[in-house]
């Protein structure tokens, strides 16, 4: 991880800009709301020169993206551990977007970012960062990773936990609306398995398919998640 | 049709999972039999607790009403699959008859109490199709089921999974299957059935037929079967 360290120095830099930008973005969001609408009907009009103002606009955002999932996607330890997003599968992707704006996965900062985001902007985002390959960030320990390897390959049927592999394929590449979890961050795994209910499945008029990773989420016990998210957080 | 071995090949008797409770004590090679079986093996009972547990937990990947499931593979419908069926693939599993590592390992800690519970449960559930395959082949497809292929040496589907697909005995129910878990399993037939020449199975019965089947066939039948309730 030593030559990452370039861009860690890029990172705080970084970091002062995002923190500058932030407190912008409540006013921006407006300003940019009204340019959305308004992109929105000049769309409608001139259709015939949509694709090319779009990958604009597309470069802008993926940069945009980046501030925070990281210069390649790979995803940022933040204030929160920021996922990666590099290699994800664009249907998973999409599908997360709008969970976020049917509030079925509940983060403020992420409904803010999504419900702008028309549907070709959307396409444009998911094709783009599941086409990137960074090498995983690392830093998870390295102790549990056999067991975790084990857990992800063959479940532990004797106490009716599932094989990971079986929803998100042997090299944990994931498959439409099942996410990659190859190179995720150690500490957004456990996050998000730990708090799954919490964090997913939030909206029960628009039940989704975070309903099959609840019993699952719920059957791991905390050494065996830490087990599994550091060696799938190693997977390249 | 024989019944299919249950134990491992090298246990001659054969168990089909039907016996009164305590027959097996009877048979000193059955006791044998069931001191080297794991701890789980040895119960000949289940609490319906056990058994609703492990229904949710196979249900993670079936789908919640075991109406089939797109992981990273197809995940094959469950619902209304004759019991006889889903205990002798589960036991292929185990005997590397049907190679699936995540199967297998699913498979070989599963009592015959246990197996008896979620088999007959899986056969009681009748969930609509998942649905999603292309529409444009499914009259080619009935024919296919119904009548055959003659120039191609192809009998009727019909003829031993019945009429409306629902399998019978050691015959798959083949209605509201997925229709690319169908499309692989034909085209696929040979690399994953009937793998362990020791123990040969009923698989062989369906192995010139997928031979036979252009894969234009193979994609119809399985449109076809794939929207049958």
């Amino acid at each position: 991880m030593r030559a990452l360290n370039p861009l860690r120095a890029e990172r705080t830099t970084r970091a002062r800009l995002r923190a500058a930008v932030w407190t912008l973005r409540s006013v921006g969001s407006r300003v940019g709301l009204a340019a959305g609408a308004l992109t929105f009907v000049l769309v409608g009009a001139v259709s015939a020169q949509h694709r090319i103002s779009l990958s604009g606009d597309v470069q802008a955002k993926i940069s945009y993206c980046k501030d925070c999932h990281g210069v390649s996607a790979q995803g940022y330890n933040g204030y929160f551990p920021i996922p990666r997003l590099a290699g994800q599968q664009p249907v998973y992707l999409e599908n997360q977007l709008r969970a976020f704006i049917e509030h079925r996965r509940t983060n403020n900062i992420m409904f803010n970012v999504s419900h702008s985001l028309s549907p070709a902007m959307v396409n444009a985002l998911a094709a783009h960062f599941a086409s990137l390959h960074p090498p995983p960030i690392g830093g998870a320990p390295r102790q549990p990773v056999a067991t975790g390897r084990k857990i992800f390959e063959d479940g532990m049927p004797e106490v009716n936990i599932a094989a990971c592999a079986a929803c998100h394929g042997p090299d944990a590449t994931g498959s439409g609306q099942i996410p990659r979890l190859a190179g995720q961050l150690y500490p957004y795994l456990i996050k998000t398995l730990n708090s799954w209910d919490k964090e997913r499945g939030r909206n029960p008029t628009v039940p989704d398919a975070a309903a099959i990773m609840s019993p699952v989420a719920h059957s791991l016990n905390r050494s065996q998640i830490e087990a599994v998210a550091a060696f799938v957080s190693t997977l390249r | 049709m024989k019944p299919m071995n249950f134990r491992r090949p090298q246990r001659q008797h054969r168990s089909t999972f039907r016996w009164p409770a305590g027959t097996a004590l009877i048979l000193p090679a059955a006791v044998l039999a069931l001191s080297f079986s794991s701890p789980a093996a040895a119960q000949d009972n289940v609490s319906k607790a056990e058994a609703d547990a492990k229904l949710r937990y196979c249900e993670v990947c079936h789908g919640v009403s075991a109406q089939g499931f797109h992981g990273y593979y197809p995940i094959p419908r469950l619902a209304g699959q004759p019991t006889e069926y889903l205990k002798n693939q589960l036991q292929a599993f185990v005997e590397h008859r049907r190679t699936s590592n995540i199967m297998f390992n699913v498979g070989h800690v599963l009592s015959p109490a246990m197996i008896n519970a979620l088999t007959t449960d899986f056969n009681q559930l009748n969930p609509k199709p998942l649905g999603g395959a292309p529409k444009e082949n499914i009259d080619e497809g009935k024919k296919i089921f119904e009548s055959g292929v003659a120039a191609a040496n192809v009998p009727p589907c019909a003829s031993c999974h019945g009429p409306q697909a629902k399998g019978n005995g050691p015959f798959p129910r083949l209605a509201g299957q997925l229709y690319d878990y169908i499309t692989n399993k034909l085209t696929n037939w040979d690399k994953e059935r009937g793998q362990n020449p020791s123990s040969p199975d009923t698989s062989a019965v369906m192995q010139p037929i997928a031979h036979n089947l252009s894969q234009p066939q193979i994609k119809a039948v399985a449109a076809y079967l794939s929207y049958l309730e």
